[in-house]
């Protein structure tokens, strides 16, 4: 490949209609895309090549890793499927009330668990037999539908319709850890917990994204905010885009937003920077993903239907290199150092 | 249409030093760089007196000149953003010898501004319509495309049309220069109760009083009522349109049949006007807003009295469904009980013709 263009690589033979989900895995540059065309695809995304495609039922709205040879994938079909990548087979691991929404590989806990718009989730053990009574370990009423599910360490946060956000213990899932709210007054699109394991970030629909900590002592929580992004003000008034996807950097820890307006944002939480923007995305950018050591990331260019069912740019996968100034950190003190040289210097001129 | 003499070309053109771009926001980007930057700690302002202050605070210097300007061009008095602020007399006198020597102007043109072209990345799929003189009247219409009138557009708070010329030099700029882009049919639409941007529009231009298009935000809600253009969520139009001109009563009729031809906000049937209601608090912030330093750097870095509140438009705005739980109800991505019936019931009208045959009931 000669010359990438700034976007970055676009993927080959993606999917023909809009990308869900997709996901680095945590062994290799695999890719793995869910698709409303009813496929889960694997690529490779350094050879740009597509290593293989399952067909399911319905329009696929989640999928992840289990380990490079298997990965697990949901669907409007109600059921939780289980991919054999090598093998070229899948099976029903079990099946929801309605449409599953999301699905988790916890590899503290050695479980799947999925999130369904039937007001549950469910934790399975991904090594039984097919067949729901082998596999499904327990399912946890919630208050509402299921929208997004993110996993740290032994902690599970759940975010519903209705702005609710339940966290979880792993270790012990008869009730939630906590009960919340969203910090935010519109309806959550997302939720990613930080690497580090200390807390979420959530993001709306109203172009917010929060920052929250699982710690509820009150100097944690004094360490929470939220901010606005992906708006644009024109003419007088602002366009508010929702915010679909967030990915953390696995290294610093620094993460990017992607939003309806076609653009991914890196921000820096800690001290509360935008580090980067990336240009503009031909359409909304349904979902982002980091590699494992965050050289990747790749970039789901997919019309997510905010405005009803309307012609779109084509759904497009995108892979770009992570260049370092991107994504560091950048602690304050530099500013104040500058500030201090600058002074310095003027006053040496005088 | 526009008395003004129209120009060949609508290129814009940089007032400090005379170089012409193809769009505005190439010219902003590049005021920005050559003349609204920091020649100390190249932090790159939005307008020359903006800078001027910002050397001043925190360089302890005087600036006198714009940097890179032509002389007779380098006052820091003139308040100047992309192309508004230019006195009219360097306006036309501009356009007066373009309109001289067209080849010759042309060419030397295309070479400063290809170099800009080329470094600047145009932002991805960025659609700005061309660069028009302000003293062109717009269409009043909008190519449908963008406009994305009913739903939750928010009343134009009392204060604003008023605070427009005041504001016009330092503050409202940005506003203004995205006016340069299309202001017109914002407003005058706006006025209109919103339905117009696709077709009504064009007959609709008498009503408005000499909407003047410069600076115009002004004048068009100066209209009869200087309010509210309130919220053009079909329902509540009728009641609220009273107190306005006859304009929006008709508006207001036109509503209904035209919600649909604009696709509004989303392509599904009923529910999503109404929550056009739930969007009265676009306002409210959760508990712990706006972190310092982030969000897309502001237009204008210097807008001083941004008290009052932009209109916020929301791109999703049902509460109640999340944006894959309405795609989902789409006919094509249907799953489960209708295919599996249809299965069931295939599977017995087999049952049935192989039964009959057997019975040689049936000619085949």
């Amino acid at each position: 490949m000669t010359m990438v263009p700034a976007i970055g690589r676009e993927l080959s033979n993606p999917p023909s209609d809009g990308i869900s989900n997709l996901r680095f895995s945590n062994s290799s540059d695999h890719l793995l895309v869910s698709s409303w065309d009813k496929s889960v695809r694997l690529y490779d995304a350094n050879a740009d090549l597509l290593r293989g495609e399952f067909k399911h039922g319905g329009a696929v709205l989640d999928c992840c890793f289990h380990d490079d040879s298997s990965g697990f994938s949901v669907c409007a079909d109600y059921k939780v499927r289980r991919i054999d990548f090598n093998a070229g087979k899948e099976d029903v691991l079990g099946t929801h009330d309605k449409p599953v929404r999301c699905v988790e590989y916890s590899y503290a806990a050695g479980q799947v668990i999925t999130g369904s718009w039937d007001k549950t989730i469910k934790c399975w053990d991904p090594r039984g037999a097919s067949g729901m009574e082998r596999t499904q370990i327990g399912t946890y009423q919630q208050p509402e539908r299921v929208n997004s599910l993110s996993l740290v360490g032994n902690r599970l946060v759940v975010a519903t319709a209705g702005r609710h956000v339940n966290i979880y213990d792993l270790r012990n899932m008869s009730q939630p850890e906590q009960r919340r709210e969203s910090s935010l007054k519109y309806q959550t699109r997302c939720v990613r917990c930080y690497p580090n394991g200390s807390g979420y970030a959530l993001s709306s629909v109203e172009g917010r994204v929060s920052m929250e900590f699982f710690d509820l002592s009150e100097a944690a929580q004094a360490k929470k905010y939220a901010f606005k992004c992906h708006r644009k003000s024109e003419d007088g008034r602002d366009i508010v885009y929702p915010v679909n996807a967030i990915a953390f950097h696995p290294i610093y820890g620094t993460f990017a937003s992607g939003g309806c307006d076609g653009f991914v944002n890196i921000w820096d939480g800690n001290n509360k920077k935008r580090l980067y923007q990336y240009s503009k995305y031909p359409t909304s950018i349904a979902a982002l993903s980091f590699s494992r050591d965050g050289g990747l990331l790749a970039i789901a260019s997919s019309y997510t239907f905010e405005e009803g069912d309307k012609p779109h740019e084509p759904d497009t996968i995108f892979v770009r290199s992570v260049n370092e100034i991107e994504v560091k950190p950048k602690p304050k003190v530099s500013r104040l150092v500058c500030g201090i040289v600058a002074t310095v210097v003027a006053q040496r001129r005088l | 249409m526009g008395k003004k003499k129209k120009r060949a070309t609508e290129k814009v053109w940089c007032y400090y030093c005379d170089r012409e771009f193809d769009d505005e926001k190439i010219l902003v980007q590049h005021q920005k760089a050559k003349h609204f930057k920091c020649h100390v700690c190249h932090k790159k302002l939005s307008t020359a007196s903006g800078m001027v202050i910002h050397v001043l605070q925190v360089h302890k210097e005087n600036v006198t000149k714009v940097p890179n300007a032509k002389t007779g061009r380098d006052s820091t008095d003139i308040e100047i953003y992309g192309m508004q602020g230019i006195p009219p007399d360097v306006l036309a006198a501009h356009y007066g010898e373009e309109e001289e020597e067209p080849p010759a102007k042309a060419a030397k043109v295309e070479i400063p501004s290809t170099p800009l072209g080329g470094v600047v990345p145009r932002p991805y799929g960025m659609v700005y319509p061309p660069q028009q003189m302000p003293g062109v009247v717009r269409p009043m219409y909008y190519p449908g495309a963008t406009m994305r009138p009913p739903g939750p557009v928010w009343p134009m708070p009392p204060p604003r049309p008023q605070q427009w010329y005041p504001q016009n030099p330092a503050a409202s700029v940005p506003p203004a220069a995205h006016l340069g882009y299309r202001p017109q049919p914002l407003f005058p639409v706006q006025n209109m109760g919103m339905t117009l941007p696709t077709s009504a529009p064009v007959v609709q231009p008498s009503p408005m009083p000499g909407v003047t298009p410069p600076g115009i935000p002004s004048s068009s809600p100066a209209m009869p009522v200087p309010q509210p253009l309130f919220p053009v969520v079909n329902n509540s139009i009728p009641s609220q349109a009273s107190p306005f001109s006859t304009p929006l009563p008709v508006g207001g009729a036109q509503q209904p049949s035209h919600a649909d031809a604009l696709g509004s906000v989303n392509a599904y049937p009923p529910n999503n006007s109404i929550p056009g209601g739930t969007n009265s608090h676009s306002y409210a912030s959760g508990p712990n807003t706006s972190g310092p330093s982030i969000g897309p750097p502001p237009v204008i870095a210097n807008k001083a009295p941004s008290n009052q509140p932009n209109e916020v438009y929301l791109v999703w705005d049902d509460e109640a469904m999340s944006m894959e739980e309405r795609r989902m109800s789409l006919p094509k991505y249907k799953v489960h009980d209708e295919t599996s019936q249809m299965n069931s019931i295939n599977a017995a009208i087999d049952r049935r013709i192989s039964e009959s045959r057997l019975a040689g009931r049936m000619a085949f």
